[in-house]
């Protein structure tokens, strides 16, 4: 009986023994995995922040506007936000390589599923920020328009388009991480089909005389209307 | 010539047949047959009348787009080289000659000017002019007048100087006269003109400088050409053309397509030439041929409540973007005008250099895109307007005068507020 229970102890021991020799050299191929990783995303990072900065990629997003959204959210500058996220990810997929190496089965499928998905969510990021920037610039471009054209209302119209192009940047960064899908694409279709019906029939009924001073201003006597400010040159 | 590629062979081959010559006109074509046909007969009257024994040339930009099966447009006639006009009782020694560079469509004027300017390098013309078809003031005597000082005085850009409504050019008046001159040191009144001459040696000197594929160049290059006569030491003048009345039948006036090209281009050049303007501290007059410019003051119908309401509306609406251009305290000054009623708003002087300076800064910082930023200005250039119809209602020509060289020298004051914000951000980013 008391050899018995030695026994087991004994084999007990050995078994945790050959667990820890085999598990030891797995998980110092983990962490020399992950410190190559760190290694890795730093260059990379350090290698997109100089390759951005040479494009002058803040001037442009500065320009587009997408800077200010950035200041407000308490973000810092596009490159060095692209050149981060690059960093994280890149070391984030380092951490699933080396967590794959220690063997756990059920731990297996779901980094393998993680990995597939960061290049996704890579996208979705730069889609949003795309997104962000575009709608800045030609939300811009429409109130500027507007305003010199005399239009009533310029900020109205520039808010509808910066909304129509947030409403379809976040649509497609869902979309790309494959959240909803059904859901998104059928609220999308219903808030820019409500809007646009509610824009047209607004303008229909209620802007009769708002369209005819416009289409009268642009399309009419268009001597008439200007020669009543001076010739600048 | 530093490109001699982009000429085509036709027009090689022409110029190959006219040899050198002494004088150059060249004359952008667009799509209009009559107006270049009347051009072309007042320059071979000015040849005839003032220039008997040069060798002189007519260049011809013909873009137009309706052309017959063989190619030729309905300018064809008047391009051709074919029956000069005779005044009579003068004959010219020379013959006149006539090249034209062919386009698909309307050329732009850069792309007219540039063609022009290699042409002149290789007729090595020595005294030049180029001339819009579409100019009022086109005459015989005004187109000695810009190829006179330059074939007579040895001078390499000649500006003109025009009689205006003085409530015309109100944008040379208050903007790109008093800033560039405030700016670049020299008193050129017109830095887009219509009409200008030149010298052979600064059309090489403009042909091999590397601005070509620029936007702003190949839209309005003139006062890039300017300034940079102004700032390669070439010397410049000034010749009185007359009247200068808006053409027949013109579209009316898109304050902010001028904008952008006018303004657009002063901007664009204080930002590549900030090595040769920057400690620049007084500006120089430049002489004057002729009588000094007047002013005339007709009763004019000028719709001022619409001004004044583009202008209130328009700074309110682009309030973030203009938050965006102008210096917290210019920008509080101006909400608090808007505030103020019709008949009591006035655009004071030093608030109004304050304003262009911020934009002008904010330009070369590209706090946002540069198109738009030339854009944002229009409600305020329209403030001022309104504010300078108001003051200057019943104002006699010599008091606008006076108040436009108080407007000069309150540019001049404050140039160091230009410097100041224009290195401002440098360091910040830095």
């Amino acid at each position: 009986m008391r050899e018995t229970i030695l026994q087991g102890l004994e084999q007990a021991y050995w078994n945790f023994v050959h667990m820890i020799a085999e598990f030891l050299p797995h998980f110092v191929v983990m962490l020399i995995i992950i410190a190559v990783g760190l290694l890795v995303a730093f260059v990379l990072r350090y290698c997109l922040r100089a390759l951005l900065r040479l494009t002058r990629l803040d001037r442009v997003s500065e320009e587009a506007g997408a800077s200010r959204v950035l200041r407000m959210a308490h973000l810092p500058a596009m490159s060095e936000l692209l050149s981060r996220s690059l960093f994280w990810v890149t070391w984030f997929a380092f951490i699933l390589i080396g967590l794959s190496v220690l063997g756990v089965a059920s731990l297996q499928a779901q980094i393998s599923r993680l990995l597939q998905f960061l290049p996704e969510v890579f996208i979705a990021i730069l889609i949003l920020f795309l997104g962000v920037a575009i709608a800045n610039f030609l939300s811009r471009a429409a109130l500027l328009a507007a305003v010199n054209a005399g239009l009533p209302s310029a900020r109205i119209i520039s808010w509808a388009i910066r909304f129509v192009i947030w409403i379809l940047a976040i649509t497609m960064t869902l979309e790309e991480l494959g959240l909803a899908k059904q859901t998104v694409i059928a609220a999308f279709s219903i808030v820019f089909g409500a809007t646009m019906l509610g824009l047209a029939i607004a303008f229909g009924l209620g802007g009769q005389d708002l369209a005819r001073r416009f289409l009268e201003r642009h399309w009419g006597d268009t001597k008439k209307g200007r020669d009543k400010e001076p010739q600048p040159l | 010539m530093a490109e001699d590629t982009f000429l085509a062979d036709d027009l090689l081959r022409q110029l190959m047949s006219v040899g050198e010559v002494d004088l150059l006109v060249g004359i952008s074509t667009h799509n209009a047959a009559n107006p270049v046909r009347q051009a072309v007969q007042v320059i071979e009257q000015s040849y005839q009348q003032h220039f008997i024994r040069q060798r002189v040339v007519i260049v011809l930009m013909d873009g137009s787009e309706e052309k017959d099966g063989d190619g030729t447009s309905e300018a064809a006639p008047v391009v051709a080289g074919k029956g000069n006009v005779r005044v009579p009782g003068i004959t010219s020694l020379r013959t006149i000659h006539r090249v034209t560079a062919s386009f698909s469509t309307p050329p732009l004027p850069g792309v007219a000017l540039r063609t022009i300017l290699a042409v002149a390098d290789l007729l090595r013309a020595r005294a030049c002019a180029v001339v819009s078809s579409t100019s009022t003031n086109l005459s015989a005597d005004s187109i000695a007048k810009l190829l006179g000082p330059v074939y007579r005085e040895k001078f390499d850009l000649v500006a003109p100087l025009y009689t205006r409504h003085k409530y015309q050019g109100l944008l040379v008046r208050n903007l790109l006269y008093p800033m560039s001159r405030a700016v670049f040191g020299s008193g050129i009144r017109e830095i887009f003109p219509s009409e200008w001459g030149f010298s052979g040696r600064l059309a090489t000197h403009c042909l091999n400088q590397r601005v070509w594929q620029e936007e702003a160049i190949r839209a309005r290059p003139e006062a890039w050409m300017a300034i940079s006569a102004i700032g390669s030491d070439f010397s410049c003048c000034q010749a009185y053309l007359g009247e200068k009345t808006p053409p027949a039948g013109a579209a009316g006036t898109d304050i902010v397509e001028i904008l952008r090209q006018t303004v657009g281009g002063l901007f664009w050049c204080l930002e590549n030439e900030q090595d040769f303007w920057f400690d620049i501290d007084k500006s120089v007059s430049v002489p004057t041929f002729g009588p000094a410019p007047e002013l005339t003051s007709e009763a004019t119908e000028m719709d001022r409540h619409r001004i004044f309401e583009m202008f209130r509306t328009g700074v309110s609406d682009l309030e973030p973007i203009l938050s965006s251009i102008l210096d917290p305290e210019t920008h509080a000054e101006i909400k608090n005008m808007v505030a103020l009623e019709e008949g009591k708003f006035r655009f004071r002087s030093d608030l109004w250099v304050r304003t262009l300076y911020d934009f002008a800064a904010s330009y070369h910082h590209a706090v946002i895109n540069r198109d738009h930023l030339v854009q944002a200005l229009a409600p305020l250039y329209r403030g001022m307007t309104h504010s300078f119809l108001v003051e200057h209602a019943d104002s006699s020509p010599s008091e606008i005068e006076a108040a436009n060289e108080m407007l000069c020298s309150e540019f001049e004051l404050q140039k160091s507020y230009l410097r100041e914000r224009w290195k401002a951000k440098i360091e910040v980013k830095s």
